[in-house]
């Protein structure tokens, strides 16, 4: 009996697994050819009425939507789709609307190059844009020139993504919307400069890339600025870190004035937390954050500053806050996103925003879809966005923009913190400029 | 000098909340033979459901503390009863696929319930303050913790050398045929210990919700401090699971101060040579 | 005879891939054939010598890395990959002397340790490895014998010639083991240690050689990473990678030849199918563990099998 039923469940079975993996190689076979149709250049207009010739235009983007990191996938998800939206309701890009799919990058460059292939390649995207990481960025714009697709990037902020690949290697393909890591260390250089009793600095740091560059330039900038100061202690934290209270405690037995730090997002929001339990900011005159105005971080340790725990000794920056510039496009920005997502944009969603605007300045300017065409419009493209200005210059196709720094504070106007007490600069005076030196990252 | 004492203490800290992961893993693996790849999410998950309780819900800290522990217990009740009841006879390789097979189950599901952005409550007023210990402010809730891990631990021991509930289960450890001929009733008292271990975890995670996040993939990351930990205290011993905690806790808090090139490498390092000279652990008898 | 045709028709419908699938689908094969190579190494250790290895990710960096320096320092195809090869070889022999002094659990953990020290290596090491950023714009090099012959890499079709050659062979050649009496000796190793060793065979001899050919195909299939994606990182040695060829050989039949390969196919079309649709494919690929393990622990390959293998 038991016989039976045991034949006729591996039957079901046996036939179920043939069907499916049938059906998948079938499928995929068929996605296959329609992948080499689209591969044509001369595809057949599917209305001869667009301008672009083509119905829909499609934007390929990926981000980290898992894992502590999580929010800055989501962020740039949701400013794209509120740019997408409100394109598409005018009628979209010289009449083709625009369609998005967003994808996991996991943190890992393997699954980043991934997705760009199977966005470009096989769901037929147009352009592409988003990754947060590095390390992602770093192994996607190499594969730009072989997909024949210009890449947008939102956050990845490691400089030799520009400096390296597009100045140096010429992968024109390449494009950062995002300020890279030289704003927060040049620009904390330039706001502590200016304080006289700060002489002895200390850091706590991601212990990759990120980390290094920053604390590389942090030294580097300031000690031409301030050559009496010293860096008195340095810890560094790798990736999911959960307690910092060992690192914390072994850079305040230096007895520094400043701090500055690099872990972000949640593991930012755990530093300030176990900084706070310490004492620290009873015994040091300022702390920077390098990303501590991100939304994530801000929501985090909102109570604490509300009750004025960081006796405004926490300094911050981001790649953009939500309270500057003060103009017209910002606050209509801000308040679409709240009245959207019922939450305050991060950087991260203010960039990819401002992506999805981009491309239709560079394809309404070239009236093309062809990526030659596309990086010829946007390379020295000037546009306002809710950020400010933002020029692409060609040499690098880094977007310059201002950002300012400032300190964290609680502002009756906004749920979560701002940063107030603005410190800012001119662009020029805190980015780094062509040739390019490569940096030395020694611990 | 006093550097050190401080440093020390606050690797301390860190050791406790390790040694809460490692003895529900040990007691576990001790009892029941299997080693529970998952229980890093079972921790992660008494962090989720404190935030939920006391960050979202705004019941009274220590009340979320003992309901996380109970949501935990019934997660993992639902684990042993349904699926580890069924594997105890087969090779361990199928125990850890299975239970690898949970931590991504875990990680998805949390990410569903609570979104995938990391989560963190307000901090108890009560754990603020600090005391001053070689001159210089130690957290007031670090000591908590330090005091929580030695308790738990008082506790674990008598419950294990002086009750009879203890007896039974160090006796069916040793020689479950034997238990069981006896009229130990093995399946309920097994289910009974992976409850225990589960909700051990469930405390680490729980206590450390002021001051960490909570976000999927953090039940991952941990297990494999855990394994560390066992390896070098000897796996099943949970005299051997302290000490091994204290040592990575400490060992780290000073390669951070003193080695601030301080490698991931060595700890792995430890970790093999253990297993190399010594498999049973430090503390693992013959 | 069936399965003989059934070869032939996978063979045929492989060679003639790129004719009539698109760019990303040859991607997409190639991957699944470098699992398969490393799911295949990997199984000769479980399967057949019944050591679970948590750490054949460092073997596949070791490849990888390998590979990616010689080709950035002399960018000539064969030399790279198979200088990828023999340096694995070399690092999985060495680990292999210590690992195999263990079994069980102590020897999971042991290949878990070897594995994640690996990867500090790789990340940490940056003048060598290049640090979290890895090793960036290794060429596709040519594919060439000085003197006789030089092909060009750079369309992804030649490229998948070469890897599918190498695949064949990794195949035949892991036939005839298994097929030996090594493979034999492999599974009385793995069915009772005791009783081989009372027919004077060398226990730990055999799980060396076992232990050593598992490295070397996961190099090899390292090796055949760089020229690929042009980009080699630490993550390619986390244990989380190791448990890839874990995940699918249990999808596809632990006690059966084909099942590392059945099983990298479903494994790698699973998640490359469903991450186009959801973000939540990791709870998909739990319950399909979970399933697998507590009620078809033969695989895939033991749907079609009336008797199973073991159970």
């Amino acid at each position: 009996m038991s016989g039976s039923k045991e034949i006729s469940r591996r039957e079901l079975l046996k036939a179920a697994t043939v069907a499916g993996i049938g059906g998948m190689t079938l499928g995929f076979g068929k996605a296959g050819i329609a992948a080499t149709a689209k591969e044509k250049p001369a595809a057949p207009a599917k209305s001869t009425k667009k301008v672009l010739g083509v119905d829909v235009i499609k934007l390929g983007g990926q981000g980290v939507i898992s894992g502590a990191h999580a929010d800055y996938g989501w962020q740039i998800q949701s400013g794209a789709v509120l740019a997408i939206d409100e394109i598409n309701a005018k009628g979209g890009i010289l009449g083709s609307r625009l369609e998005l799919k967003f994808m996991d990058e996991e943190l890992k460059p393997a699954v980043a190059v991934k997705n760009a292939r199977y966005l470009a390649t096989d769901w037929g995207a147009h352009l592409l844009f988003g990754v947060d990481s590095s390390g992602s960025a770093m192994a996607v714009g190499p594969i730009l020139p072989e997909l024949d697709r210009i890449c947008v990037f939102d956050h990845a902020s490691t400089h030799r993504l520009t400096e390296e690949l597009v100045y140096g290697k010429g992968i024109k393909q390449i494009f950062r919307i995002s300020v890279p890591v030289y704003q927060e260390s040049n620009l904390a250089a330039l706001i502590f400069k200016e304080f006289p009793n700060i002489k002895r600095w200390a850091g706590i740091h991601c212990d990759y890339e990120y980390g290094y560059s920053t604390w590389a330039l942090f030294k580097d900038t300031l000690k031409k600025l301030r050559p009496d100061v010293e860096f008195v202690s340095i810890a560094w934290a790798p990736f999911w870190t959960m307690d910092f209270s060992s690192h914390i405690s072994a850079v305040m037995a230096a007895n520094p004035d400043g701090i500055i730090a690099t872990p972000w997002a949640g593991e930012g929001v755990m530093l300030l937390r176990q900084a706070l339990m310490l004492g620290v900011f009873d015994k040091i005159q300022a702390w920077f954050q390098c990303m501590g105005a991100s939304v994530d971080l801000l929501e985090g340790i909102s109570n604490e500053v509300g009750a004025g725990k960081f006796k405004d000794k926490l300094w911050a920056t981001a790649r953009y806050i939500h309270n500057y510039p003060n103009t017209p496009e910002n606050s209509v920005f801000v308040a679409n996103f709240r009245k959207r997502w019922n939450r305050l944009p991060n950087y991260s969603a203010e960039n990819a925003y401002s992506t999805i605007y981009v491309f239709k300045a560079a394809i309404e300017k070239c009236r093309s879809l062809k990526t030659a065409d596309l990086i010829k419009a946007m390379e020295g493209l000037k546009i306002m966005t809710p950020a400010g200005e933002r020029f692409f210059r060609p040499e690098d196709h880094q977007a310059v923009y201002n950002v300012p720094g400032g300190r964290v504070m609680k502002d009756p106007n906004y749920p979560i913190p701002i940063l107030g007490d603005l410190k800012v600069f001119p662009a020029q005076a805190y980015y780094r400029n062509p040739p390019f030196q490569a940096l030395t990252m020694g611990k | 000098m006093e550097t050190l004492v401080f440093q020390g203490l606050v690797g301390l800290s860190v050791s406790m909340y390790l040694w809460l992961l490692a003895a529900g893993l040990t007691i576990v693996f001790g009892v029941l033979g299997v080693l529970n790849f998952a229980h890093g999410s079972l921790f992660m998950l008494g962090g989720y459901f404190t935030f939920t309780y006391y960050g979202l819900w705004g019941v009274d800290f220590w009340l979320a503390i003992a309901l996380s522990l109970l949501s935990v217990g019934v997660v993992g009740y639902f684990m042993e009863r349904f699926f580890l009841r069924h594997i105890y006879h087969m090779e361990h390789a199928y125990q850890l696929l299975l239970t690898f097979g949970f931590i991504l189950i875990f990680d998805d599901a949390v990410k569903m319930i609570w979104g995938g952005v990391a989560k963190i409550p307000p901090m108890p007023g009560f754990f603020e303050g600090t005391v001053s210990v070689v001159g210089r402010p130690f957290p007031v809730y670090n000591l908590f913790i330090i005091g929580t891990g030695l308790a738990v631990a008082v506790v674990i021991w008598l419950l294990f050398e002086k009750t009879w509930w203890g007896k039974m289960v160090r006796a069916s450890a040793s020689d479950r045929e034997m238990a069981g001929a006896i009229g130990v009733n093995i399946p309920t008292l097994f289910t009974g210990v992976f409850v225990f271990g589960a909700m051990l975890a469930a405390l680490g995670g729980a206590l450390g919700t002021p001051v960490r996040v909570v976000a999927p993939g953090i039940g991952a990351a941990m297990i494999i401090q855990a394994f560390i930990i066992t390896v070098i205290g000897g796996l099943g011993n949970l005299k051997g699971a302290f000490v091994g905690a204290v040592i990575v806790g400490t060992l780290s808090a000073f390669g951070i101060l003193l080695f601030p090139v301080f490698e991931l490498f060595l700890i792995f390092l430890i970790m093999a040579v253990v297993l190399l000279l010594k498999p049973q652990g430090l503390f693992g008898g013959g | 005879m069936k399965t003989k045709l059934a070869i032939l028709l996978i063979v045929i419908l492989l060679a003639l891939l790129p004719v009539y699938a698109g760019k990303y689908a040859v991607y997409v094969v190639i991957h699944i054939l470098l699992l398969s190579i490393f799911s295949l190494g990997f199984n000769l250790l479980f399967g057949y010598t019944g050591l679970l290895s948590f750490g054949q990710a460092g073997f596949y960096a070791v490849g990888a890395y390998g590979c990616a320096k010689i080709l950035l320092a002399y960018p000539s195809l064969l030399v790279g990959i198979l200088g990828g090869v023999a340096f694995t070889g070399v690092v999985s022999l060495a680990l292999g002397v210590l690992c195999i002094r263990h079994t069980r659990i102590y020897f999971s953990m042991l290949t878990l340790s070897f594995g994640m020290m690996i990867f500090s290596l790789a990340w940490k090491w940056r003048d060598m490895t290049g640090g979290d950023d890895g090793l960036v714009g290794i060429p596709r090099a040519p594919l060439e014998i000085p003197g006789l012959f030089s092909v060009n890499m750079v369309p992804m079709e030649n490229y998948y010639y070469v890897v599918l050659a190498f695949a064949f062979l990794a195949i035949a050649l892991f036939y005839r083991l298994v097929h030996s009496p090594m493979g034999l000796t492999l599974q009385g190793i793995r069915d009772s240690e005791t009783r081989t060793a009372c027919i004077g065979i060398s226990v730990r001899k055999y799980r060396l050689i076992s232990f050593t050919i598992a490295g070397l195909y996961a190099g090899l299939a390292g090796a055949l990473l760089p020229p690929l994606e042009s980009t080699v990182t630490p993550p390619l040695a986390h244990w989380g990678h190791s448990a890839e060829p874990v995940l699918a050989t249990l999808l596809g039949g632990i006690y059966s030849f084909s099942g590392p390969i059945v099983g990298s196919v479903i494994f790698y079309l699973l998640k490359d199918i469903i991450v186009r649709f959801t973000e939540y494919w990791q709870i998909c690929l739990g319950i399909i563990v979970v399933v697998l393990v507590m009620g078809f622990r033969g695989g895939v390959a033991s749907i079609f099998k009336r008797k199973g293998g073991r159970p």
